[in-house]
């Protein structure tokens, strides 16, 4: 069967989608190794202590804060960097 | 004004430069987050809130880590030009 433009479309939104799905847990490992690492160096007892919970938990917090504030930034650089790409070619279009 | 007609062929070899752009885009910005993380939180989580500092030090690095993504990229283009045009010597 010959794939209609909506089929490509989908297949397009599909691999978006676990594209996606995919960071996202790429990204949860990452943080999960992070935080372990840094809040948790213990190990004379098994179970997980209150104060290491809490590290864990505001080390998560802390970490999605912070990439929300690296990403408002980069945004703002990208948004410059556009600006002058297009100024650039204007001037060269013009010459 | 007409745009000029593109053939398949480069227009999935334009489609693959995008993804390749986009692609080291995002590696980009991760290789970033984690740099400033390491460099700019320290290691003990009393509270969830960034500091201050934290946040001088993020915007800060951010910025450097751009710049210096650009200044290394402009000096390896110099380079590789360099590069071509010593072959090229050579060669003829």
């Amino acid at each position: 069967m010959a794939k209609t433009p909506e089929n490509i479309a989908l297949d397009q939104l599909d691999k978006d989608q676990i594209k996606t799905f995919s960071d996202f847990l790429m990204s949860y490992n990452k943080l999960s190794e992070t935080c372990f690492t840094d809040c948790i160096r213990d190990f004379t007892s098994r179970d997980v202590k209150d104060s290491e919970e809490k590290c864990s938990l505001n080390c998560m917090e802390k970490y999605l804060k912070m990439n929300q504030r690296v990403s408002q930034r980069f945004q703002e650089f990208q948004v410059i960097a556009h600006e002058n790409a297009l100024a650039m070619a204007q001037k060269t279009g013009k010459l | 004004m007409a745009l000029p007609q593109i053939s398949t062929a480069d227009q999935a070899k334009l489609q693959l430069m995008q993804e390749m752009e986009i692609e080291m885009m995002s590696d980009l910005y991760n290789r970033m987050t984690n740099a400033c993380h390491k460099k700019c939180i320290p290691p003990r989580y009393s509270e969830s809130e960034l500091g201050k500092g934290e946040m001088v030090c993020i915007d800060r690095c951010v910025a450097k880590y751009l710049d210096i993504h650009e200044k290394i990229g402009k000096k390896l283009t110099a380079m590789s030009m360099q590069d071509e045009e010593l072959m090229k010597k050579m060669s003829s």
